[in-house]
C-alpha cells in the first residue's frame, strides 16, 4: 500500500522538476528575446546620440541633409524594431522585462519625434512626421480593434510614401513625462491618435488615400 | 504574469502530473500488464444478460457465452425487458435448445433501464459468482476464464475486462475504437493503485455475496456500473482487471447515439459523485483519489471551457470589429504581419503535453494491437486527439444542465 501511495508523490516530484525546468527554460528563452531587444536598443541609442552630435553642427547645408537622412534612417530602424518589439511583447508570458524595454523604446521614439520636429524647423526639410500614439496592452476591445487597423493603415502609408515620411509609433500610456507634456500640448485625451506634421490630429480611422491628402 | 497565463500554467501542471502518474505506474508495473492469475478454485458462475430490443445481436451474445471456455459457467440468464421486437422469441429458442444452461426470463413490465433488468435477473442466481454482459456484447472464448483467478483472493469483489469496439466501419466507430483502448489501458494502470472506478456493462463479474451486500445495482443511477464499483471499493473490497480478457461491444454508430450515451455517462458520474460526496478525502482510494479525480475532471473541464469561451468571444469581437474597420477604411483585412509565429513558453508547455499524450496513446495502441483489425490510421488518431477529445468538455455543460434540472431518462 505504501508503495502504491509513493507513486503519487513520485509523480508530483517529477511534475515539479519538469515544471521548474520548463519555467527556467521559458524564462531563459524570454530573457534571450529581451537581450536581443536590448541590443537593438543600444544600437539605436548610439544612432540617436550620433544624430544629436550632428544636431550641434547644424549651420552647414551639408550637415542638414546628412542630419535629415540620418534621422530618417533612424526612424525606419526604430519602426522595424517596434514591429519586432510588439511581437516579442505579445509572446512574453512569464517575466515583465519586455514592458521595461518597451518603455525605453517609447522614450527613444519620443526623443526621435522631438528631434525630427527640430530638424524640420532648423533645416527646413521637406519630410513629414506621422506620429501614432496608441495604448499599450489595452483591454478595451474596440480600442484594440481600432489599433489593429491603424497599424495596418500606417504600415501601408509608409510603404507608399517611403522616405517622404517619418513614421513614429509610441505607446502613450507608459508614464513618460516628456510624452505626457506633448500630449497636453496637442490636447490629446484619448488614444489612439495620429498626428501628421504636428498640425493634423486624427482620432478616427481614415483610409490610406484620405491620409495621403494631408501631405499634398 | 496575467491571470490567463496563471490558468494555463495550472492546467499544464495538472496535465503533466497525470501523464507522469500514468507513465510511472506503467514503468513500475510493465511486467505485470498482461498478467492474470490462473484460478485455483472453479467457482460456480451465472451470467445475466439484460436485453431490450436487441434482436440483431442477442443471438451472438448468447452464443459467445455458450462458447466460453470456463467450465464453472452454470447458467446464462437472459432477461428480456418486454422488448417490442423479436428478442424474446430468440431467447426462448435458445432456452429450448440449451434447457440446462440457458434461462429465458421476461420482466413483468418494461423497467426501462438496464439496472432494473439486471437486478431482476440477479434474483434467479444462486451461484458463487454473478456476471453481466450487455446484449450487444461478445466476450471472447477465454475472457471469463482469465477473470476468475482474481476471485481466489478473498478481498476481490469484482473483476472487469477490456472492452473493445466490435464494428469499426464508420469514422465515429474508429474514433471510439481508439478511445476504448485508451480507457481500457488506463483502467488497467489505475488497477495497480486500487483505483478501478467502473466495471462496465459489456462484461463484469461480481462475487455474489458482495453483490448482495451492496444491494445490487442502484436503479436510480444512470451509470449503475460506476455506482456499484464505488460501492464495492468503499467497503474495502478490490476490483481487478485482467488486460488479456476481452469483450467486444457495439459502439454507437451515429453522432446522436454517441452524444446521448456520453450525456448519460456524465449524468451517471454526477449522480455517483453526489451519492459518495461524504467519502471525500476519506475511505481509501475512493475518497482520496477516485472521487477527487472525478471532481477535478469536472471542475477543469467546465472552468477550462468557460475560460476558452471567454477568450474565443473576445478574439471574435476584436476580429469582427477589425474586419468592419478594415472594410470601412479599405485596408487589408489580414496580412502576413498579423500572424505572430514567435513561440512562447505556454506553447512549449502545450506542445510537450500534446507530444507526451500522443506518444502515450500510440504506445497504448501498439500494446493493444489486434491482428484481426486494421491498424489505426494517422487521420483517425489526429482527429481523435484534436477534435474528439475536445468535445468532452462541451458535453459536460449539457450534462450538468440536465442533471441540475433533473431532465434525464434512460
Amino acid at each position: 500500500m505504501e508503495g502504491k501511495k509513493r507513486i503519487f508523490w513520485d509523480a508530483f516530484l517529477l511534475t515539479l522538476v519538469v515544471f521548474l525546468a520548463g519555467l527556467f527554460l521559458g524564462i531563459s528563452f524570454e530573457s534571450s528575446k529581451v537581450a536581443q531587444i536590448n541590443e537593438y536598443y543600444a544600437n539605436s541609442e548610439i544612432f540617436l546620440m550620433d544624430i544629436l552630435a550632428l544636431n550641434n553642427m547644424i549651420g552647414l547645408e551639408k550637415n542638414c541633409n546628412l542630419l535629415a537622412d540620418a534621422n530618417l534612417k533612424m526612424a525606419d530602424k526604430v519602426y522595424e524594431e517596434a514591429l519586432l518589439l510588439e511581437k516579442y511583447s505579445d509572446s512574453e508570458k512569464l517575466a515583465q522585462a519586455m514592458d521595461l524595454a518597451h518603455k525605453r523604446y517609447d522614450l527613444l521614439r519620443t526623443f526621435l519625434w522631438i528631434d525630427s520636429v527640430n530638424i524640420k524647423n532648423k533645416c527646413n526639410s521637406n519630410f513629414s512626421t506621422v506620429v501614432y500614439i496608441y495604448e499599450y496592452k489595452t483591454k478595451d476591445l474596440v480600442k484594440k480593434a481600432t489599433q489593429n487597423v491603424w497599424s495596418k493603415i500606417l504600415y501601408e502609408l509608409k510603404q507608399n510614401k517611403g522616405d517622404k515620411i517619418v513614421l513614429i509609433p509610441i505607446a502613450g500610456n507608459n508614464d513618460i513625462e516628456s510624452l505626457e507634456s506633448l500630449k497636453r500640448k496637442f490636447e490629446i485625451s484619448n488614444l489612439p491618435v495620429v498626428i501628421i506634421n504636428e498640425k493634423n490630429l486624427i482620432t478616427k480611422l481614415e483610409s490610406v488615400g484620405e491620409l495621403e491628402r494631408y501631405f499634398e | 504574469m496575467d491571470i490567463i497565463t496563471i490558468i494555463y500554467i495550472a492546467y499544464s501542471v495538472i496535465a503533466f502530473y497525470f501523464l507522469f502518474l500514468f507513465i510511472l505506474i506503467y514503468f513500475q508495473n510493465r511486467g505485470k500488464i498482461f498478467y492474470y492469475p490462473e484460478y485455483i478454485q472453479e467457482y460456480s458462475l451465472s451470467m445475466v444478460v439484460p436485453c431490450y430490443n436487441e434482436e440483431k445481436t442477442i443471438a451472438n451474445t448468447i452464443q459467445a457465452l455458450l462458447d466460453s471456455s470456463y467450465n464453472g459457467l452454470k447458467k446464462i440468464i437472459v432477461v428480456d425487458d418486454c422488448s417490442t421486437d423479436n428478442s424474446y422469441s430468440i431467447i426462448k429458442d435458445f432456452a429450448k435448445k440449451f434447457p440446462k444452461k440457458i434461462v429465458a426470463l421476461q420482466t413483468k413490465e418494461n423497467t426501462g433501464k438496464a439496472s432494473g433488468t439486471k437486478n431482476y435477473g440477479a434474483k434467479f442466481v444462486d451461484t458463487e459468482l454473478i456476471g453481466f454482459t450487455d446484449a450487444d456484447s461478445y466476450p471472447e472464448k477465454n475472457a471469463i476464464k482469465q477473470m476468475i483467478g482474481f476471485f481466489d483472493t478473498e478481498k476481490t469483489g469484482a473483476v472487469t475486462s477490456q472492452v473493445l469496439v466490435k464494428k469499426r466501419e464508420k469514422f465515429i466507430e474508429k474514433l471510439q475504437a481508439i478511445e476504448y483502448k485508451v480507457i481500457a489501458f488506463t483502467r488497467k494502470l489505475l488497477g495497480f493503485v486500487d483505483s478501478i472506478y467502473v466495471t462496465p456493462g459489456p462484461l463484469a463479474i461480481y462475487r455474489k455475496k458482495i453483490f448482495d451486500e451492496v444491494g445490487g445495482f442502484d436503479e436510480s443511477n444512470m451509470t449503475e456500473d460506476i455506482e456499484i464499483t464505488w460501492n464495492i471499493i468503499s467497503r474495502g473490497y478490490k476490483v481487478e482487471m485482467p488486460l488479456p480478457s476481452k469483450v467486444y461491444t457495439s459502439a454507437p454508430e451515429k453522432f446522436r447515439g454517441w452524444y446521448g450515451q456520453r450525456i448519460r455517462w456524465n449524468i451517471g458520474g454526477l449522480q455517483t459523485m453526489n451519492k459518495y460526496k461524504n467519502v471525500f478525502l476519506k475511505k481509501g482510494m475512493l475518497g482520496t483519489f477516485v472521487l477527487p479525480l472525478f471532481i477535478l475532471y469536472w471542475c477543469l473541464g467546465l472552468f477550462g471551457l468557460i475560460v476558452l469561451s471567454y477568450r474565443i468571444f473576445r478574439e471574435s469581437i476584436i476580429q469582427v470589429l477589425s474586419t468592419g474597420y478594415s472594410i470601412e477604411t479599405q485596408s487589408a483585412i489580414l496580412t502576413l504581419r498579423d500572424i505572430n509565429l514567435t513561440p512562447n513558453v505556454l506553447v512549449f508547455f502545450g506542445m510537450t503535453i500534446f507530444f507526451l499524450s500522443l506518444v502515450f496513446t500510440i504506445t497504448i495502441l501498439a500494446y493493444l494491437k489486434e491482428d484481426e483489425f486494421k491498424k489505426t490510421g494517422l487521420l483517425s488518431l489526429l482527429i481523435y486527439m484534436f477534435v474528439y477529445l475536445t468535445l468532452y468538455p462541451l458535453m459536460l455543460v449539457t450534462s450538468l444542465y440536465k442533471f441540475l434540472k433533473g431532465k434525464y431518462s434512460w
